[in-house]
């Protein structure tokens, strides 16, 4: 239990630090928001000093900061001005969006690359294994947004077999009773089907794209881990003792392999999340990532710093679930002694 | 007739509201119909509010505004090449059925549409003309400015004379007063239901006004979902069309759809009816390929150039900027950087302006023995360093722009370094003056001649790109603007553009072409002053 209230009490200072950063690497931009958006051919030089005045940014740096952290306090991520929405709003509306795409991608991504990784350690140089090495080294080196428009030509332009690549669901269709904000679940709590068929049909080529990206770390970092583990001596000593192979693999050396691989897990779960803004442009997912570029690229200051201030949390929320798995997996961390 | 899934499913919605109607229609029919009523947009930017005057609004909400609110009067349109595109100069009532210009220029009577009602079916009155030209006037958004361009800037000027009738009084006959009421921030407002928002802090409801409308016009908000899709379905008893005519479309869905790519697939594939954002390295194809219908037509109202600031060294001396102008390859950067799609503004060969229109050819043409003894006179005969920037958004034009300028210039030794900068950090540094040479564009919703040089070659501020600060030029701007006699006005406008075409404070390049790209059976796209689409006059067949 000390452990845990350890891990939870560090998380403090490290937000502290990133509500710092975020406010400073926001404002170091380049650019003057208030020229940005009063950016009608007749607004004057009133205009813009109005407008400025309106975002707050005619305070000095270190009051704005205040007021910043003050909003954050009444738990007030700030407005956006680009979308005219409160950033919370905004973020809940569309992290579901993002959190649904990373976690069917994310399955998607686990289910292929784990038994190929184990498959290609198990029978090094097969053919198998090149498959493994072509897979990985070409979902490492095709930028998402390149797969992503080849899918969509193949698939939606020259075949017509997936829809549109718009969104999440068709745009005349009924959106379900919004209960967790995942359509997936949300379609099946309401009893329709058709709809989960839709939001399922939607949502197979932006996870696939994303999945081929999260493919190559994972099958790589499953593959020489499982090679490590499959040559040491307990494993020899398990295939002298006859153990049965399968207890072999998975038992023993899956187990003890786990480690680095989840590790990877953690760190491409984060990355798929938040990075991912290219996905979510190609196809229009209405996702947090689009939305965090498309503020920073008008200079609207909130949004920004609120989807790091969130991409952050949840950061370090996914770090402190992978040190929970290692004490889970591996009792000689020692993590849960304490417990 | 192939039937996708679209159609299959809009059969069924179709079916669903013609059962509960109680008509007999068969789904196909009814889902023929549906599709052929209904438009789909699909647009790179979004919509963000939905009162177009709003600070930080963006330009689609602009080309809605048009749809679901009426203003007072609007411009008409006209046949140019086989395009439709607005006319300035034919101006009609829309929410008014006259508008009357007293014989000073200095009073008009707008008298409203005796049936006109707001979308709530309450009748539009006089009191609620009032209080909408007090809020554009009035109110923090980007409206006054706007309209003080036509000196309207009082709400003192605004007086209800009758039950149907109100009147605007100008202290000048200001020419574009009543076009400035013809402008996506002209709204008119339904007073009543805008006021029960309207709180202290915020006595003209801008805040509830962004989410919410209070309009008259020819469609309607069914849905919206910010930044992701907007519906539109069409106001049954709107009158304030031209002869009084419903709009085709029944229904206009507007998509966010970032990704041109994509963008050009869904129209190819015919799921999206109309899109004028498609990048215009693909248009070549999409033509080629034919499905898609392309409308290519100049932005009249728009330019490009290569801007000097004339207040920095030694751009501040006209026989540099001379020099410069004389050693552009125009032919080769309009092929290379727009593929010659456009109106060239370059080109003329005379001295004295032949024409009172605007932006319209200027002398300008390569001659390279001219610039190199312009530079020898301006003192500058082994040339200096400089730096030529634009801002990222306009890569791929400036690009190659910037390529062919500084391979050019080097031969009149000036060294050219090419510098890319973001979008908000250029017009910061555009608006603070700091950058000495660089390329922009301009466009003016109004393009009278007066209004082009009154906003972009006068005054200290961001669109006099290049800081020019002419004394004939800022006395013939500021007075023609008042001038009721035609040939005055003429003679003013002739006289600023010869000083420009003289005095080259920026070189006009072209008018870039707006691809309107759209089904094949889309017709009566209008190329409108806004640069957007008004759904109010497309029609299918």
């Amino acid at each position: 239990m000390g452990f845990l209230v350890g891990r939870l009490l560090g998380l403090v200072p490290t937000l502290a630090g990133v509500v710092v950063v975020t406010f400073v690497l926001t404002h170091l931009l380049p650019g003057d928001p208030a020229v940005f958006f009063a950016n009608s051919v007749t607004a004057d030089a009133a205009t813009i000093a109005a407008v400025r005045q309106k975002l707050g940014l005619d305070l000095p740096l270190w009051q704005q900061f205040f007021v910043y952290v003050g909003q954050l306090a009444h738990g007030d991520l700030g407005q956006s001005i680009s979308t005219g929405q409160p950033v919370a709003a905004d973020l809940l509306q569309r992290l579901p969006a993002s959190l649904e795409l990373t976690l069917v991608a994310f399955a998607i991504a686990i289910a292929v690359a784990l038994p190929l990784g184990i498959a290609a350690a198990l029978r090094p140089g097969s053919l198998l294994d090149h498959v493994c090495r072509v897979l990985s080294t070409a979902g490492v080196s095709l930028p998402t947004f390149v797969s992503g428009l080849l899918l969509i030509y193949l698939l939606y332009y020259l075949l017509g077999w997936a829809p549109e690549p718009i969104g999440r669901i068709d745009p005349f269709a009924i959106m379900p009773p919004r209960i967790t904000g995942l359509l997936l679940i949300d379609t099946l709590l309401a009893g329709d089907t058709e709809g989960f068929g839709m939001a399922a049909r939607q949502i197979v080529l932006p996870a696939v794209t994303m999945a081929l990206f999260a493919l190559a770390p994972l099958a790589r970092m499953t593959r020489a881990a499982m090679l490590g583990v499959l040559s040491s001596e307990f494993i020899r000593t398990a295939r002298a003792n006859g153990l049965r192979r399968r207890t072999i693999i998975v038992s023993y050396a899956l187990r003890n392999a786990l480690l680095p691989i989840v590790t990877t897990l953690g760190m491409i779960f984060s990355n798929m999340l938040g990075a991912n803004v290219l996905v979510e442009r190609v196809f229009a997912w209405p996702g947090v990532g689009s939305y965090a570029l498309d503020s920073l690229i008008s200079l609207d200051y909130a949004p920004v710093q609120g989807f790091m201030l969130v991409m952050a949390g949840i950061f370090v929320l996914v770090n402190f679930v992978i040190d929970l798995l290692y004490a889970v997996i591996d009792p000689r961390t020692g993590l849960l002694t304490h417990a | 007739m192939t039937f996708n899934r679209r159609q299959g499913l809009k059969g069924v919605l179709g079916a669903a509201v013609g059962g509960a109607m109680g008509s007999a229609a068969l789904p196909q029919e009814a889902a023929a119909q549906t599709r052929a009523e209904t438009l789909r947009h699909v647009m790179g930017g979004t919509v963000n509010s939905l009162d177009p005057t709003a600070p930080g609004s963006t330009r689609e909400s602009y080309g809605v505004a048009m749809s679901v609110y009426d203003r007072l009067a609007s411009f008409g349109r006209k046949q140019l090449d086989g395009n439709w595109v607005f006319d300035l100069d034919n101006i009609r009532g829309e929410l008014a059925e006259k508008v009357e210009r007293s014989a000073d220029g200095r009073t008009l009577t707008f008298h409203l549409r005796p049936d006109a009602t707001w979308h709530d079916g309450t009748p539009v009155t006089a009191e609620d003309i009032k209080w909408s030209l007090d809020r554009a006037v009035l109110a923090r958004s980007l409206a006054p400015s706007q309209l003080s361009s036509g000196s309207l800037t009082k709400a003192e000027q605004f007086s209800i004379t009758g039950p149907r009738t109100v009147e605007v009084k100008l202290d000048q006959p200001d020419r574009l007063a009543l076009a400035n009421l013809c402008v996506p921030f002209a709204i008119m407002v339904n007073s009543t239901l805008a006021k029960k928002h309207a709180t202290s802090d915020d006595p003209w409801a801008l805040a509830w006004m962004k989410e919410n409308t209070a309009a008259s016009g020819a469609y309607m908000v069914e849905t919206n979902r910010p930044g992701q899709q907007l519906i539109l379905k069409r106001n049954e008893a709107w009158k304030g069309g031209a002869g009084g005519n419903l709009p085709f479309f029944k229904r206009i869905i507007l998509q966010t759809v970032p990704e041109a790519a994509t963008r050009s697939n869904l129209m190819e594939r015919g799921d999206a009816d109309l899109s004028i954002d498609l990048a215009s390295s693909d248009i070549p194809m999409l033509q080629q390929r034919g499905k898609v219908k392309v409308v290519s037509i100049p932005a009249t109202n728009a330019f490009n150039a290569i801007v000097f600031n004339t207040q920095m060294a030694p751009f501040d001396n006209v026989k540099v900027r001379q020099a410069i102008a004389a050693a552009i390859p125009y032919g080769d950067i309009f092929q290379a950087a727009q593929f010659n799609r456009g109106k060239a503004l370059f080109g003329a060969h005379w001295t004295e302006a032949p024409s009172s229109d605007f932006p319209q050819a200027m002398p300008l043409n390569l001659d390279l023995d001219r610039a190199k003894s312009l530079m020898a006179e301006a003192g500058h005969a082994n040339g200096f360093a400089t730096t030529f920037s634009f801002a990222t958004s306009y890569a791929p034009f400036a690009e190659p722009m910037a390529a062919l300028v500084k391979e050019s210039l080097a031969k009149i030794g000036i060294d050219v370094t090419i510098q890319k900068m973001p979008d908000s950090q250029m017009a910061t540094m555009i608006t603070e003056k700091r950058v000495p040479f660089f390329t922009d564009s301009g466009t003016a919703w109004l393009p009278a001649p007066d209004y082009f040089f009154r906003i972009y070659f006068t005054r200290e501020q961001r669109w006099n790109f290049s800081s020019w600060n002419n004394p004939e030029v800022n006395a013939l701007a500021a007075a023609a603007r008042f001038e009721t006699d035609p040939a005055t006005y003429d003679a003013a406008c002739k006289r600023m553009i010869t000083l420009l075409g003289d005095q080259v404070p920026q070189i006009m390049l072209w008018q870039a072409n707006t691809d309107a790209v759209m089904a094949a059976d889309v017709n009566n796209y209008t190329y409108w002053f806004h640069r957007q689409i008004d759904y109010r006059d497309l029609k299918r067949g």
